[in-house]
């Protein structure tokens, strides 16, 4: 579903972020992408969501180069990817059900077409109650949630996560990362999840991609 | 002020707008159409009632032409007079001709000499008043040659002054037009620094957008929408604000006019009523403004993403 060839990052003429990453992640898998503070891992997120393209080396999604991609292509393949970022960056206008709504109103669906399946989603993730809080009203944890449901409400095949339980107590956490887990299971979504907190790493059995100065020293 | 009526506006139904309704931006934008949809009713309505003024005045003065007869010794005034008529009312497009009184004649004269002259010792220049029945089609080149016979006898066909009339109204109507266009340019400008403005205050939204799969084209689409929005209340509340501008002053003229020396500024400048066409093009403001916001947002958005994407 994903390979990394050889890929390197720079930004303009700067030192390289990423050297070298040679990676493939099977679909229906789930990664953590781990390292301390500065190692890439949200530079190399970005270019898995394909807002960035690599200096060198070659990047394959979907079984696509994606080097010389159209912008309409572009657009389509990256309506196959989800993000949840640590901040949340949930809209502070639109309730939590406008919020987790965004993407299928971006695709055109009508409001009767996808309000059964966004309030279903609210109440699996816990938020059936909140559904027209806005955001401000909202705690960590609830918005955290608001985000990974509106990140996965389009089904993307695949879900990025930078970070997500940096705003939560390491209770939250938990029980956030097995809100992944069990997205990857029963929606068989892949999902690779950025995160520094090794304890959190340590409670799950999934491979890890360890970022060490922009190299990829483990992936198991 | 502008917060109180727009409460006035109906909601929109439907799912929340995704550019917030309420920014900064959006209510100086709002408060700057509302000007210049004002500014630009105004010139229009301007326009409009000069053009009136002067087609109505130019039509007044093109049904009449005024044969002058000059005092000539040996020659007898008052028969003079009675030829000329004679001569006018045998014209084709000639509706009526009339001989003005000594005692009218005078009163032309009281203006420059003053009241209580007795002008019967002095011989005075006579004037014929002509109605035309037709314009157009009027032979005033035949009457100027039958004159001929008449010693003393001019006629006057006013083209001097109705050239003059329709070239001042002709500098005053381009004007009013060049006026519209510096608007509109303004208003262009304006729209672009706003539009901007309101992409960076809303940064955080585009790349959300951005980042969940949305086209540059929707996003433009949703910024349209808001501008449009915006576009359409500044437009009628700068409308309506010409609308009532024009009804006081056609109001406060309307008392004026009632005095004699009002009258005759009525009888220059028409009476200040804008007239159904007036009104139609004053109205054409609102949708001109509301696809000049929304144009010239939508290009501005596109060429923002197009940057920063």
């Amino acid at each position: 579903m994903i390979e990394f060839s050889n890929v390197g990052l720079r930004y303009g003429n700067g030192p390289e972020i990423l050297r070298d990453l040679t990676f493939s992640v099977e679909p229906g898998s789930f990664h953590f992408l781990t390292g301390p503070s500065g190692s890439g891992k949200t530079s190399l997120l970005r270019l898995l969501l394909l807002s960035l393209k690599p200096s060198r080396g070659r990047v394959t999604m979907f079984g696509e180069d994606v080097s010389n991609l159209t912008q309409d292509r572009l657009l389509q393949m990256r309506r196959h990817i989800g993000i949840v970022f640590q901040e949340f960056r949930l809209l502070d206008h639109l309730t939590t059900f406008e919020n987790v709504a965004l993407p299928l109103r971006v695709l055109g669906q009508p409001e009767s077409e996808y309000r059964p399946n966004v309030t279903e989603l609210l109440e699996w993730v816990g938020l059936g109650e909140r559904m027209n809080a806005l955001p401000s009203l909202l705690s960590g944890g609830e918005k955290q949630r608001a985000a990974i449901a509106r990140a996965v409400i389009a089904r993307p095949k695949v879900l990025l996560a930078d970070e997500p339980t940096g705003n939560v107590d390491p209770d939250l956490s938990s029980r956030l990362v097995h809100l992944f887990a069990e997205l990857n299971r029963t929606l068989g979504m892949t999902i690779i999840l950025a995160t520094h907190e090794l304890p959190l790493l340590d409670q799950f059995n999934y491979p890890r991609m360890l970022l060490s100065k922009g190299e990829l020293v483990i992936h198991d | 002020m502008i917060e109180r009526i727009l409460h006035l506006w109906p909601a929109r139904k439907g799912a929340a707008p995704i550019v917030p309704e309420k920014s900064v931006a959006g209510r100086t934008l709002l408060l700057l159409i509302t000007i210049m949809s004002f500014l630009s009713a105004v010139t229009l309505g301007g326009v409009v009632l000069v053009q009136k003024s002067a087609i109505a005045w130019s039509a007044d003065v093109g049904r009449e032409v005024t044969i002058q007869i000059r005092p000539v010794e040996g020659e007898v005034m008052d028969s003079n007079l009675r030829t000329a008529v004679s001569l006018a009312e045998s014209t084709p497009g000639v509706a009526s001709a009339r001989a003005l009184t000594i005692e009218e004649s005078q009163q032309l004269l009281e203006p420059w000499l003053g009241t209580g002259l007795d002008l019967t010792a002095i011989e005075i220049p006579r004037l014929v008043v002509v109605q035309l029945s037709d314009p157009v089609d009027a032979d005033i080149e035949g009457l100027g040659r039958n004159l001929a016979a008449v010693k003393g006898a001019s006629l006057d066909t006013h083209a001097a002054w109705r050239q003059q009339l329709n070239t001042m109204a002709g500098t005053i109507v381009l004007s009013g037009l060049l006026v519209l266009i510096l608007i509109g340019a303004a208003t262009v400008l304006a729209i672009v620094f706003a539009t901007r403005g309101a992409m960076a205050t809303n940064r955080e939204i585009v790349d959300v957008l951005h980042y969940i799969g949305a086209s540059n084209k929707f996003i433009a689409g949703e910024f349209q929408g808001r501008f449009l929005s915006i576009g359409l209340q500044g437009g009628l509340l700068g409308t309506v604000a010409a609308m009532l501008f024009f009804a006081l002053i056609g109001t406060a003229a309307g008392n004026m006019l009632s005095s004699e020396a009002g009258a005759q500024v009525g009888v220059l400048f028409g009476r200040f009523a804008l007239g159904i066409d007036g009104i139609v093009g004053i109205v054409a403001v609102v949708p001109v403004i509301a696809a000049l916001t929304a144009i010239t947002s939508r290009v501005t958005v596109r060429r923002f993403l197009a940057e920063t994407s």
